[in-house]
């Protein structure tokens, strides 16, 4: 085990050591540094990121991945590769994962779908979060009626039955979309729709961490010494406050983000998510289910990625929460 | 910590185990179909195998006994005879109802008399008045099932297709077969003049035009069921009636399990979740004139289980004992059962047909070059192979369907020769020069228009949907496919005319009964264009096929009302009026022990009072 205090001391003896120094000032390690020596002693945590850095240089460069593997592309429908029931044909040297129901390459479906799983993941845990932080800062820290509205209508949403509302609005808007403004439908089918139904079911549990946080933080020291120098509260919320609230918000947007990617998952395989023909993780393994006793690899391969991406995000939120909490105990 | 990414381990270890498992338990089926080489499968059709189409089958000589499980993912739409207008419910009514005329499970073109003593000929004196009135007479001692129990009379099937006309019933196909009798137009339920019952076993029909071939066929459908005005009338008076909610009076050799106050609710029905036929107490097996329909009923109780995953009850019937699917089976069991336990499927040829709509009314469709050129992309065969192969689709060519009047005089499986009716496998090139005729000078449409394009999210829908995109995209236009539940497609989007829709490739028909009116009048005549529960998916109301089809139905010599409606077919092929997708044959398993007969008039759904156990 190892601390701060003993980093230094071990600094000192080693400069002793070998030349002799005169140590004129003692300089501890940046919280920074000390994060990402923590979270590099992490292998775990390390791989894991690699891997998520490894799809999102795939999400990117997806077309060129799947034109140097010699792949077709995801769209490109052949019956051919469809035996005479109609059933896809399975692992061969044109087609590495074998071929879906109509006859399109796996593999360049998996590549694409990283981008629709990123995504979707990503951009609605940002927004969620923005979103439930605003919610949190302003309930926690202006409390009396702000707080009491701002905490009763996170409890409404939390009351609703988030599958079963993206069903809903899936359905509703599933084919003209919904909220006219200006003649412009602003939930629009696909991905649009699912960040929607995602940021909804998000923000309230990052609102009421957040408020919590505050609650905490408003009583601090340098809260207090912050109002007597006479700082506007926006001040404080925005440059006292909130990026002490980073960390948490970090952790746990780092944990939300596979859930996320699991919920498009889910909203696909229903069929209000993304639409076709647009690859997604979620829908080829929907799809995959009536061919599940033929054609095996329609759902173990799509399901496979699904499961590493969502497991290096949750091993990397895991690394970040040890390596950013400092009270934590290393191994 | 710790305990978390030992369970992050546990979990790829486990994935590690499916996989694997996967692997190992893939069949032999799987084995060959990953061993064929992308671009080299099999080209031609597979034979069926003997006893796999029901043609022919051996309708007797069953054992009586038993009690027969029955897997149905869908729930019935309707237990009411007047209101029912779905195959899945057709197997149901068929058991417990008895409508004038029936066909017999083996024959899909010819009527036998169910509750009525004899189909009206011109030769017996039932049709006369050159084809405008039509009588009929009933079985005298046929009676319904506790607590009525009383005789049936012509009184209680005259009221039975009077209630269709109510708009608390709401009987689907009222309007085009029961509409030429005399009073029909204006009716809303009540006593409609051109039925008359001039004494307990006789019913007179008098109509406005010589369309007697018309009703006599439709007087097989459910609505011409008894009901006794008695116990229907005062449910009927509820928006949607009530009458098949929770009580239905019940002819036919069984009925569904009750209290002893007639109510089924919960004892022999529950919505989603079961239904129970048991034998019918009142019901006789003499009361039958032909000996050509005389259901056995063989089996004591029929189980259905419904809900469930359709791959799970395909599985479970094939694998298990004294069970059926009611539905029809998804591709992977299909092709199991073929390959594997080639008794335990039939092949129903000639099983109606699946086609798209493409709206005529506004939009790119509107523009028959436009249609013709969509009709030309479309690859069939890759539709066919999306539905599950040459065992159960073929390309279809035309809209009359195979064993229909007018289907070989439509040209048959290669249907008429229009340019855009050629290649089975689309043909882009083809396509390209009839959209230069439509005005698209590159042969691409370069419109600004985005082609909504709405289809079911369940079964192959999906998949043949985005077949018919690529043939669009592959022409210019810019598409956006909309999956939603069947029956919100229908409901709120392709059945509502006012959404305009431009195609919808989930749609599909089987006739009602043997006459090629039945294929074409309600979905592509002008009159049956509906507000809402429209089938006339293409919102076709082209006056020549409208004046078309109403002198084909007063035409009486059989080969000639062929031809006439053979015509009709062939002009809105040439008008390219909906997209063409498959001839359907419908597959149907059930389990080794069971002797399934099939009622080729309906799919080839299972007869539930001639079917029976192999081992009661």
């Amino acid at each position: 085990m190892t601390s701060g205090s003993a980093e230094l001391l071990l600094e000192t003896e080693e400069a002793v050591g070998s030349v002799e120094v005169i140590p004129d000032e003692i300089v501890a390690r940046s919280p920074r540094a000390l994060f990402w020596r923590r979270f590099r002693a992490d292998h775990v945590a390390v791989v894991s990121a690699t891997f998520i850095l490894f799809l999102i240089v795939v999400a990117i460069f997806a077309p060129l991945v799947v034109n140097v593997l010699g792949l077709s592309g995801p769209y490109v429908q052949n019956p051919s590769a469809l035996n005479i029931f109609g059933s896809p044909t399975g692992p061969s040297a044109a087609h590495p994962m074998g071929v879906d129901q109509l006859g399109r390459d796996i593999m360049s479906r998996i590549i694409y779908g990283t981008r629709v799983s990123l995504t979707v993941g990503i951009v609605s845990t940002v927004i969620a979060g923005v979103l439930g932080t605003a919610l949190g800062l302003a309930a926690g820290y202006y409390r009396g009626a702000v707080d009491t509205l701002v905490s009763r209508f996170v409890d409404v949403m939390l009351a609703y039955p988030v599958l079963v509302l993206g069903l809903g609005i899936g359905a509703a808007c599933g084919v003209r979309g919904c909220l006219n403004v200006g003649g412009h439908m602003l939930i629009q089918p696909g991905m649009t729709t699912v960040i929607f139904i995602i940021v909804l079911a998000d923000f309230t549990y990052i609102a009421r961490i957040v408020r919590g946080q505050v609650l905490s933080l408003r009583e601090k020291e340098f809260v207090e010494a912050a109002r007597s120098l006479g700082a506007s509260s926006n001040r404080i919320v925005y440059r006292e406050i909130l990026p002490n609230l980073l960390a948490p918000i970090i952790v746990y947007s780092t944990l939300l983000i596979p859930l996320n990617i699991l919920f498009e998952a889910a909203l696909s395989f229903l069929g209000v998510g993304i639409r076709p023909p647009t690859a997604s993780w979620g829908q080829m393994i929907g799809d995959a289910q009536n061919y599940i006793q033929t054609a095996w690899w329609y759902m173990v391969f799509p399901g496979a990625v699904l499961l590493l991406t969502v497991l290096a995000f949750n091993l990397v939120g895991d690394g970040l929460l040890d390596a950013l909490n400092p009270r934590g105990n290393r191994r | 910590m710790k305990h978390y990414r030992k369970a992050a381990y546990a979990a790829v270890v486990g994935l590690l185990a499916v996989v694997v498992t996967a692997c190992g338990s893939s069949g032999g089926s799987t084995a060959a179909s990953s061993t064929t080489p992308s671009g080299t499968t099999p080209s031609g059709s597979l034979p069926l195998k003997p006893g796999e189409n029901p043609a022919g089958q051996n309708v007797y000589n069953g054992k009586r006994g038993g009690t027969l499980t029955v897997y149905s993912q869908e729930d019935f739409q309707h237990l009411d005879p007047g209101e029912s207008y779905f195959s899945l419910d057709y197997a149901v009514i068929q058991a417990n109802q008895r409508p004038l005329f029936s066909y017999p499970p083996n024959s899909s073109t010819v009527l036998e008399p169910n509750l009525a003593t004899t189909v009206p000929t011109v030769a017996n004196g039932g049709i006369t008045d050159g084809g405008k009135t039509v009588t009929v007479h009933i079985q005298p001692d046929v009676k319904f099932n506790p607590p009525v129990s009383r005789v049936v009379t012509s009184a209680d099937v005259k009221y039975a297709i009077e209630r269709g006309a109510n708009p608390n019933v709401g009987n689907a196909y009222f309007v085009p077969y029961f509409g030429d009798i005399v009073g029909a137009a204006n009716a809303k339920g009540g006593p409609i003049s051109g039925i008359t019952t001039p004494n307990t076993t006789t019913i007179v029909f008098k109509l406005t035009k010589p369309t007697a071939s018309v009703l006599i066929g439709a007087l097989s459908l459910p609505l011409s069921a008894p009901v006794p005005q008695s116990v229907a009338a005062p449910l009927d008076k509820h928006a949607p009636s009530l009458y098949g909610s929770t009580t239905v009076a019940q002819t036919g050799p069984y009925m569904i399990k009750q209290s002893s106050n007639g109510d089924f609710s919960g004892v022999g029905y529950q919505t989603g979740k079961s239904l129970i036929l048991v034998r019918n107490p009142n019901w006789s097996p003499n009361t039958y004139a032909s000996p050509l329909y005389k259901p056995p009923a063989y089996l004591n109780e029929i189980d259905v289980n419904i809900g469930g995953d359709s791959t799970v009850i395909g599985d479970k019937v094939l694998h298990g004992s004294n069970s059926v699917m009611l539905d029809t089976p998804p591709q992977s069991i299909v092709q199991q059962a073929y390959t594997s336990y080639p008794s335990q499927i039939t092949f129903t040829p000639g099983s109606g047909t699946h086609y798209g709509g493409l709206f005529t009314q506004s939009g790119p469709f509107k523009n028959v070059w436009y249609r013709r050129a969509v009709w030309a992309a479309i690859d069939r065969v890759a539709v066919v192979k999306a539905r599950g192969g040459p065992l159960v689709a073929a390309p279809m060519t035309h809209f009359i369907y195979p064993g229909n009047a007018g289907f070989a005089e439509s040209g048959g499986y290669a249907g008429p020769h229009y340019p855009w009716n050629l290649d089975v496998n689309g043909n882009l090139k083809e396509a390209e020069s009839l959209m230069k005729q439509g005005g698209s000078p590159s042969g691409k449409f370069t419109g600004s228009h985005v082609v909504q394009i709405v289809s079911s999210n369940g079964g192959d829908s999906p998949a043949i949907a985005q077949i018919v995109q690529q043939a669009l995209n592959g022409l210019g236009f810019k598409t956006r496919i909309s999956l939603v539940q069947q029956a919100v497609m229908y409901s709120k989007y392709c059945g509502v005319p006012a959404q305009k829709i431009d195609t919808c490739p989930s749609g599909g028909w089987i006739r009602d009964f043997n006459n090629p009116f039945t294929i074409l009048v309600p979905t592509f005549s002008g009159s049956s264009i509906t507000p809402t529960n429209n089938v006339n998916w293409s919102v076709l109301n082209d006056p020549a096929v409208n004046s078309s089809m109403n002198n084909a139905e007063l035409v009486t010599n059989p080969a000639k009302n062929a031809q006439a409606w053979a015509n009709i077919d062939d002009h809105l092929v040439n008008i390219a009026a909906g997209l063409p997708l498959t001839f359907d044959n419908q597959p149907n398993v059930r389990a080794a022990d069971v002797r399934g007969i099939s009622q080729l008039w309906n799919v080839g759904t299972w007869d539930f009072t001639f079917s029976s156990l192999q081992n009661p």
